[in-house]
């Protein structure tokens, strides 16, 4: 599903003494299909933005687009739509109720009225996705499981609702890095399959590297850049003065470059670590020509 | 969703409310509370409508979000009007209808009832949006001091109500982030009859409660490790002072008392 946003602000505590204009004039596109990171420090308004997909905050002014469903300051979103648009929060196991791993993952299909058996095949195909046996988990308490497992246990909840867009907040926030791999791999797999648009939202610009195909950068409210990652990249001046970072790769290439001479600098396009890690070993074993 | 709320909510500032002593505060709600049920006729009311309108110009707080604390109560202000409307009888029969009647002393204490409960309502909030919860439960502490020598255990009462109030707050927005998260998964929370939206609540109440519990033990350790064990020998950062201010609201307090004790019949 195609998102836009067309000049949307949105304020906090409207008309007491704590407002405070979190979102100031947004606008973006985000194609169908496509993998967005959105970075930004702690208060750049990613978490108020996300909110605004499902409905769950509504603009204070402009318009939003979500496929057909358009949603404005007046118009909220029905609440059927809700399920097309899958938005795991951070933190998320601390959303898990049920007695059982099934039930919990089941409450969202359920609520969106899908028939008990359905909702327990969409259980078991969300816990696989995020690497879950469901035979061994669907019986046991959510809150019996280690931290890992319940992250991916909540995450699952969102996954088995079969959303068309699917928004993460800081999904690996406190796993460790093995269990932050699993994770977003997992839903890289699912982004790829089941052609979703996919919102990442993090802190590591690694993560963003790696899986985003169109980053956001926001900071104090406003969109500060949009752009493919090479371009925002780029731009490593601006991202320091955001206290943002460019990801450890694109440091590595410019600090080669500045030892290269112009024609045989790696190109900076090779943000990704596979993909860096093949173009020097090509490089290296190439036989030197004179 | 549960950020209009202002009952309770501190607001930062610096005028003569913020910077009085919170004990000097604290005794005077507590005149003022004596002084609200003292006063039995319009001339007493009046005085008292003015001396809290006065006040809250006093706290250079916004009339509005003032008036707003009166949101959560508003209910019971209404249930006792009309309580006092049909029940108190006695002086002219405004209305009769069967055996219902409406009569002078009930529409009389009804207004006086209803502007009594708003002004406490409105007086007390004021204490809380003008004094931080730190500085509240200091001035607690010091003036149950005395209290102390007869076994009641001062300083863990005031502990656990600055913990209290500190931790408004945080469940809120808490609660906000569950419903939320809930709502995203498909959960309605406004419709179907009354069993079926209290069971809707579990999806809340559960993890709520989880955070609290976890969130609690967290506290612990974090004032155990640094060394907290109870009141005995512990000291203060900021000591509580009495200054002129303190002296104005004792003599206002006086003027007050006199003129409400001289106007009532």
């Amino acid at each position: 599903m195609q998102i836009t946003f067309d000049q949307v602000s949105h304020m906090y505590g409207k008309g007491t003494p704590f407002e405070r204009l979190a979102l100031q004039n947004i606008s973006l596109t985000i194609p169908s299909g496509a993998f967005v990171g959105i970075i930004g420090q702690t208060g750049s308004g990613k978490s108020t933005l996300i909110q605004h997909l499902n409905g769950l905050l509504t603009p204070t002014s402009g318009k939003i687009t979500i496929g057909d469903v358009v949603i404005t300051p007046s118009q909220r979103i029905p609440h059927a739509r809700r399920k097309d648009i899958g938005l795991v929060f951070q933190y998320p196991e601390h959303q898990l109720f049920e007695e059982t791993v099934a039930k919990d993952v089941c409450f969202g299909p359920l609520n969106f009225e899908l028939p008990p058996n359905m909702a327990e095949a969409r259980a078991r195909e969300a816990l696989e996705i995020v690497g879950l046996d469901y035979e061994t988990m669907k019986d046991r308490s959510p809150f019996q499981l280690s931290g890992g497992q319940m992250r991916r246990v909540a995450i699952a909840g969102v996954l088995a609702m079969q959303p068309k867009v699917l928004v993460l907040d800081e999904p690996t926030a406190g796993l460790d890095p093995a269990g932050r791999k699993a994770i977003l791999e997992g839903i890289h797999r699912i982004h790829r399959e089941q052609k979703l648009t996919t919102l990442l939202v993090t802190h590591s610009m690694e993560e963003a590297a790696r899986y985003a195909d169109l980053m956001l950068v926001m900071a104090g409210g406003e969109l500060v850049m949009q752009g493919r990652p090479e371009e925002v990249f780029q731009q490593a001046e601006l991202l320091r003065t955001l206290s943002l970072d460019v990801p450890e790769t694109v440091s590595f290439i410019s600090r080669i470059n500045q030892s290269l001479p112009d024609k045989e600098s790696l190109p900076t396009t090779l943000y990704r670590e596979e993909e860096l890690i093949a173009h020097l070993l090509e490089r290296l074993s190439a036989p030197k020509e004179c | 969703m549960l950020q209009n709320i202002a009952i309770g909510q501190y607001v930062p500032g610096q005028s003569f409310l913020h910077r009085a002593d919170p004990r000097s505060k604290l005794l005077f709600i507590v005149l003022f509370a004596t002084l609200v049920f003292l006063g039995n006729n319009t001339i007493t009311h009046s005085i008292l409508i003015g001396f809290t309108l006065f006040t809250i110009l006093l706290s250079r707080l916004s009339f509005t979000y003032i008036l707003k604390s009166l949101k959560p109560v508003w209910f019971l202000i209404l249930f006792t009007v009309i309580l006092h409307i049909f029940m108190t009888k006695g002086g002219t029969v405004y209305y009769q209808w069967g055996s219902f009647t409406i009569e002078e002393q009930g529409v009389r204490q009804a207004i006086f009832i209803s502007i009594r409960l708003g002004l406490l309502i409105l007086f007390s909030s004021l204490l809380t949006l003008t004094t931080s919860p730190m500085d509240l439960t200091e001035g607690l502490e010091r003036l149950l001091r005395p209290f102390g020598r007869i076994g009641v255990p001062v300083h863990e009462i005031a502990l656990m109500m600055s913990i209290a109030l500190r931790f408004i707050p945080t469940l809120m927005e808490e609660t906000d982030k569950i419903i939320k998260a809930q709502t995203a998964r498909g959960a309605d929370f406004t419709s179907g009859n009354l069993v079926r939206r209290a069971k809707n609540l579990i999806p809340i109440a559960i993890p709520l409660f989880i955070s609290a519990f976890r969130r609690a033990e967290e506290l612990a350790l974090a004032m155990e490790a640094r060394g907290y064990r109870g009141g005995v020998g512990r000291t203060r950062l900021n000591k509580l002072q009495f200054t002129w201010r303190d002296v104005a609201i004792a003599v206002v307090a006086a003027a007050l008392t006199f003129v409400i004790w001289w106007w009532r019949t």
